[in-house]
């Protein structure tokens, strides 16, 4: 089962943050507050989107073919997540404030 | 199934859907020409009257460039994707295609070629057939202003009440001007 990384506090709705990390190898933990990458807040699909899309050297014709659908539905998909990024974003700036 | 219905423009989009839609729209015209269905206005579909072959073609371009030209400087307007000429040119094309069906309906009609100018008149020529293809014919135009609509926010990335208010003006401008223009050549 794949686990989706969460990044929205369930109880308050805020941005949350990383407090440990673990070696799987020799189990040294790491403590602090650290902030998750800005990719990390999108969905595991938008995710993958991006990943196929920097393989396929940022070609949104090559995106439509790999995945059958029209150029401008693939430019949408694209639109929808800088758009979500753009948020993420200004939403982080006003947080980190 | 239902996307493919509604919504082609999914997965066919630009030069292809233009193609396709040209060749729909060639052969709804030449259907048209057979069974007298003149598609005068951007979502009009009338019967009756003889024309050359040339006056169904140029009317069913006209109902396509018009619409394709507005909706294309609607997208400039209030998209902020950078959008292509050529996906709402192909995707309106292919929006199209259903006008087939009420060309090939208009084979089981019969109207008088002169329109009916009295009451008398029009309950004369309004008999279950007209009836059947007004009905009809009012389906396929609603599908195709369905499909013009999803043509339209999906080419230009639109959403919401921005695609909805401007695609109801484009409409009607498009609608007011082929109108005007096809009443202008014919």
């Amino acid at each position: 089962m794949q686990k989706n990384l969460p990044h929205i506090c369930p109880s308050c709705a805020s941005t949350l943050k990383v407090k440990s990390l673990v070696c799987e190898r020799c189990t040294t933990e790491v403590t602090g507050i650290f902030s998750l990458p800005l990719l990390a807040s999108l969905t595991q699909q938008e995710q993958d989107f991006i990943t196929d899309f920097v393989v396929s050297s940022g070609s949104l014709k090559i995106m439509a073919q790999k995945l059958g659908l029209s150029y401008p539905t693939v430019r949408n998909l694209l639109d929808d997540i800088i758009q979500k990024i753009e948020a993420n974003q200004k939403n982080n700036k006003t947080t980190s404030k | 199934m239902k996307k493919w219905l509604f919504n082609p423009f999914i997965y066919i989009a630009g030069a292809k859907a233009l193609i396709i839609g040209w060749a729909f729209m060639l052969v709804a015209a030449v259907i048209g020409y057979f069974s007298m269905t003149h598609f005068d206005g951007v979502i009009d579909v009338h019967i009756g009257h003889i024309s050359p072959m040339w006056t169904y073609i140029t009317e069913t371009a006209i109902d396509w460039a018009l619409p394709a030209i507005i909706f294309y400087i609607a997208g400039l307007i209030f998209s902020n994707s950078s959008i292509r000429a050529v996906d709402v040119a192909g995707t309106l094309a292919l929006a199209r295609w259903v006008m087939v069906f009420p060309a090939l309906i208009g084979f089981g009609v019969h109207m008088p070629p002169a329109a009916p100018a009295t009451i008398d008149e029009v309950m004369k020529i309004l008999t279950p057939s007209v009836i059947v293809f007004g009905l009809l014919t009012m389906l396929f135009s609603i599908w195709m202003i369905a499909l013009m609509y999803n043509a339209y926010t999906t080419s230009c990335n639109l959403k919401g009440s921005k695609a909805i208010l401007s695609f109801i003006g484009g409409l009607l401008v498009a609608e007011v001007l082929s109108k005007l223009i096809i009443g202008l050549i014919f």
